[in-house]
């Protein structure tokens, strides 16, 4: 990728002074202006927001996008007027709501405002509804009318408004949580709602709902969005504006379609790059960006993305740069564009040797390997081929939950079987309650079936990378003393040896040394995760089983890790099942991909077969889920069962698209689809009708 | 140039162990730390008590009912001239070291009992739990006075009688903390790593139980110097001439009014040591908090 320093739109200060009256005279529902937060923790500053300048057009859906840290949450508080004002909060800059500068506004108005002009919506609604009522009475208290609950419920796709108004918040599903607190936040027919992450804790196909919802919303009542995400599909499935945020500023704003095909900020290049999507080369790693995101304890003088900016310049470091307008509607605060550049040249006296360009390559990330060899051929082939590592056959684990008389049975797999030949990559993918992690525990043996058996080549070693990796090391041990641990664990006596091992594991999964005296607290989310692969591989085993290891981490990170994963497993030569919620990622890692609802596969084939040619109607709505993946989302009927009660039948058949008469009686199998070799689908439906 | 070097200090700030600690935390941290050092303090002090005192505990070193600050004595004399310095310390010495040692014993009882129920769940976990409240069910004082009556009145029956009834605490804490530290993640990944049950205990679980006890443990320090010294004032404890506050304070109440100090300066004794007790306890729990 070359980065080009296009400067075909030449802005002068006086253009930047036209973007802010752009600002002024257009109708604004909000407009915060050069807004800094400080925040002093232990003493030292904090800084939230340095300098932030974003206006929120009536009806209209603003995506702040930005990794954690980057002060999205923190300016998405200060619009709702919920940032507390104590002594270790420093804030200048002014806040607009309905042209008033909530700064000025007594506590009494800002009341009045978030009543009748600001709604909100986080992304826990657990904890954001009273756990305590019932949500008649919670919405009552905004509606003021039983009626006018059960209209809002209605409108905002909940299923027999009437009955879940005497509902309590645990006995609704997350997605309908979620519902309850967008009806909530549209109760008082709000200017503006802020919606930090409302689909982050839900799943793929319930996130498509919730979008789909605020989009409606948006059409039905006029009502503005500030929309807080770290995921730039999300985006782009509902906003009309994207504002990208790095280390409290915004570094480029503009329309959605703007920033993501034409994105000019190289950081907001750097996160498009390194987002996993379906579509691209999946055998090329993925593109990462180096070093670590901005300490927001640090006053930088230049441009707080410089050090990790592969078009930085050496004025990068010591002049910031400020937003500028680069095309109609397109702000980027980066000194490459703009007159920003031609202005210092001729200040600074500075050559253009000195604004040579850092080579834009694919993730230069810190001692990894080179790129990855494409994937030999026959890894797509049948398992047949290949000698068999894992054979799981019938499993079935169910768990006993609640005790005395709500006593049930939980049904986590309900007869999963699945062949993993000798080095393939496997990607089990599905959604929350779909048994995938339970599958997954049972062939590491941390849980035992109740049925069924569970066969490993003889002699094989299986580590397992877990989702926290936080939690996963255990808190008051160092990185060494675990590593160590683990090659004392496997036999290895000599003294001498374990330490080059581990500094050898340490080096392979791109650990900084000195970090290995460390303890987990003190290590950042990707030294952490790298931590937790060096112990999983330190005394390389045969099976490595990962449980969604990038889901809670930074699309950079993301990025970052599953590069690692793909690295180790072809340098040890491992066999890799790979648990994910998310298909773009089982793309890029995975051969095959087996596709899991409800404790049972539906879909298993090959990744293109999958992906190219998705034939359970279950795959097809969770492919086309998938943020950003151009096509429109297939709407499911509600929540994912619960596997407490698991419909009969063919289990996906309430929320089935395409479902016939005899669904509801007939349990389907995994049959081979006539089409092409290797590819299994459970639906009669759907094989029939090809 | 100044605006770099703040700028790369920053940088340097993120690798562990350069964290640097600043001021304000530093002083906090500071604060806590001597409260929750002040039990050491006491331990050397009243370890060095044979040193520090003037005089012996035991014999007569001059007239009796000497007001403090006469004739030598700092603290006065007793009733039969001994120094009442002397006997504070030497009272202090004994209050605190059995308070310890009750202490110490329901620690290793505690927590055996609470680790070997938490690890090993089932009948073993219900089993030894109903056991830890069948002892927790004992009224404490009354079955210090059982064992004293059954035993003999003497300083070690009625730490033998406090003991019996101190441990189930510590059990208890020691349960709860492991099983809510099985269900982390880090446990599984130890089990993955092919850790056997006795390392996984002693190296996963037992240090995560290490604050809570602390902390628990050094309010108890307190607690407990109350309760030897109100048996003791009751007469359960070392027999007469050996210097013991709370009985020292209950023999000499009779003279209260006229010559104060020999009932009020054991009391004292008794005050700070419990003080110092909680006060490391609050520490302690600070210096956790910020961990």
């Amino acid at each position: 990728m070359q980065f080009s320093t296009k400067q075909s739109s030449v802005v002068t200060r006086d253009d930047w002074n036209s973007v802010t009256e752009r600002a002024t005279t257009s109708s604004s529902v909000a407009k915060v202006e050069d807004y800094h937060v400080t925040f002093t923790r232990s003493g030292s500053p904090v800084h939230a927001l340095r300098g932030v300048n974003l206006e929120v057009g009536e009806s209209e859906i603003v995506a702040l996008v930005g990794e954690s840290g980057s002060g999205k949450s923190v300016l998405g508080l200060s619009m709702l007027g919920l940032l507390e004002k104590t002594s270790n909060t420093s804030v200048t800059g002014k806040v607009f709501l309905q042209d008033r500068d909530i700064a000025l506004a007594s506590a009494a108005e800002i009341r009045r405002l978030r009543r009748e002009y600001l709604g909100a919506i986080f992304q826990d609604p657990m904890t954001s509804l009273n756990p305590t009522m019932r949500i008649g009475k919670q919405l009552g208290e905004v509606t003021g009318s039983k009626s006018e609950s059960v209209e809002l419920l209605q409108s905002v796709g909940i299923p027999e408004p009437e009955r879940r108004m005497s509902a309590f918040p645990f006995e609704l599903s997350g997605g309908l949580r979620q519902r309850v607190m967008i009806a909530m936040a549209l109760a008082g027919r709000p200017k503006l709602i802020v919606a930090d992450e409302p689909t982050t804790a839900l799943d793929v196909t319930v996130q498509a709902q919730i979008l789909d919802l605020i989009k409606m919303s948006r059409e039905r009542f006029g009502t503005s969005f500030v929309l807080i995400t770290h995921d730039l599909g999300v985006a782009a499935m509902v906003a009309d504006r994207v504002v990208v945020m790095y280390g409290g500023e915004v570094v480029e704003s503009g329309t959605t379609k703007d920033v993501l095909n034409s994105a000019k900020h190289p950081y907001t290049r750097a996160l498009l790059a390194s987002r996993v999507t379906l579509s691209g080369d999946r055998h090329r790693r993925i593109a990462t960006m180096s070093g670590e995101a901005v300490d927001s304890r640090i006053s930088v003088p230049g441009c707080a993305f410089e050090p990790r900016c592969p078009a930085a310049m050496e004025i990068c470091n010591s002049t910031k740069p400020h937003l500028c307008q680069v095309e109609d509607l397109h702000d980027v605060s980066c000194l490459r564009y703009g007159s920003q550049v031609d202005d210092l040249r001729l200040s600074n006296g500075i050559d253009s040797t000195q604004m040579q360009i850092r080579s834009f390559t694919d993730g230069g990330e810190l001692r990894e390997g080179a790129a990855v060899q494409e994937i030999d051929s026959s890894a797509s082939d049948a398992v047949g081929k290949r000698e068999i590592m894992i054979t799981a056959n019938d499993v079935m684990v169910t768990f006993k939950v609640g005790s005395g008389g709500s006593r049930a049975m939980l049904r986590a797999l309900r007869g999963a079987s699945l062949q993993v030949g000798t080095g393939e990559a496997v990607a089990v993918v599905g959604e929350s309650g779909s048994g995938k992690s339970t599958l997954l525990r049972a062939i590491a043996g941390l849980n035992t079936p109740s049925s069924g058996q569970i066969e490993l080549r003889a002699g094989s070693k299986v580590q397992m990378v877990f989702q926290d990796s936080g939690a996963s090391l255990t808190p008051w041990m160092t990185v060494e003393q675990l590593l160590d641990e683990r090659l004392v664990a496997t036999g290895v006596r000599d003294k001498h040896e374990r330490q080059e091992r581990i500094l050898a594991a340490s080096d392979s999964v791109g650990l900084y040394r000195q970090m290995l005296s460390a303890k987990a607290y003190q290590l950042s989310g990707g030294q952490r995760q790298r931590a937790a692969l060096a112990r999983s591989v330190v005394v390389p085993p045969e099976i490595l089983l990962c449980d969604e290891p990038t889901s809670a981490l930074d699309v950079s990170l993301a990025a970052v890790v599953l590069n690692l994963i793909s690295n180790l497993r072809k340098s040890l030569g491992m066999t890799l099942i790979f648990v994910t919620h998310d298909l773009a990622v089982a793309r890029v890692v995975a051969d095959r991909i087996a596709v899991m609802y409800l404790g049972q596969f539906v879909e298993v084939g090959s990744t293109d077969q999958v992906l190219s040619d998705p034939t359970h109607p279950y795959t097809k709505a969770l492919l086309s889920a998938v943020p950003d993946s151009g096509s429109t989302p297939i709407l499911l009927n509600g929540d994912p069962a619960s596997p407490l009660s698991v419909p009969s039948g063919c289990s996906f058949h309430p929320r089935c698209p395409s479902v016939v008469g005899s669904c509801s009686s007939t349990e389907q199998y995994l049959t081979i689809s006539p089409a092409s070799r290797g590819h299994l689908v459970a639906c009669g439906v759907a094989l029939g009708g090809q | 140039m100044a605006v770099t070097e703040v700028y790369l200090r920053g940088q340097q700030a993120k690798l562990p162990g350069q964290l640097r600690i600043r001021s304000q935390m530093f002083k906090k941290v500071r604060g806590n730390t001597i409260m929750a050092a002040l039990p050491l303090i006491v331990t050397a002090l009243v370890l060095l008590a044979p040193l520090l005192a003037p005089h012996s505990p035991y014999t007569v070193a001059g007239p009796a009912f000497t007001p403090p600050g006469h004739g030598g004595f700092l603290l006065g004399s007793d009733s039969v001239g001994r120094d009442e310095l002397s006997r504070v310390l030497y009272g202090m010495r004994a209050s605190w070291l059995s308070a310890l040692a009750v202490i110490a014993s329901g620690l290793v009882v505690g927590v055996t009992i609470g680790t070997v129920a938490a690890v090993a769940g089932g009948w073993v976990d219900s089993l030894l739990m109903r056991f830890t409240d069948l002892f927790l069910s004992l009224p404490g004082p009354v079955l210090a006075i059982a064992v004293v009556a059954a035993l003999g009145p003497s300083l070690l029956h009625t730490l033998i009688g406090v003991a019996i009834v101190w441990w189930p605490f510590y059990a208890r804490i020691v349960r709860g903390e492991i099983r809510s530290l099985s269900a982390r993640p880090h446990l599984e990944a130890a089990k993955m790593s092919g850790i056997g049950v006795m390392r996984r205990t002693l190296r996963h679980l037992l240090p995560g139980t290490f604050p809570a006890l602390v902390v628990t443990a050094s309010l108890d320090i307190g607690n407990l110097v109350l309760t030897l010294a109100g048996l003791s004032f009751l007469g359960l404890g070392s027999p007469a001439p050996s210097p013991e506050l709370g009985a020292m304070s209950a023999r000499n109440l009779t003279f209260l009014l006229q010559d104060y100090w020999t009932a009020v300066m054991p009391g004292i004794g008794i005050l700070i040591l419990a003080l110092v007790g909680n006060i490391s306890g609050d520490g302690l729990r600070g210096l956790m908090k910020d961990r």
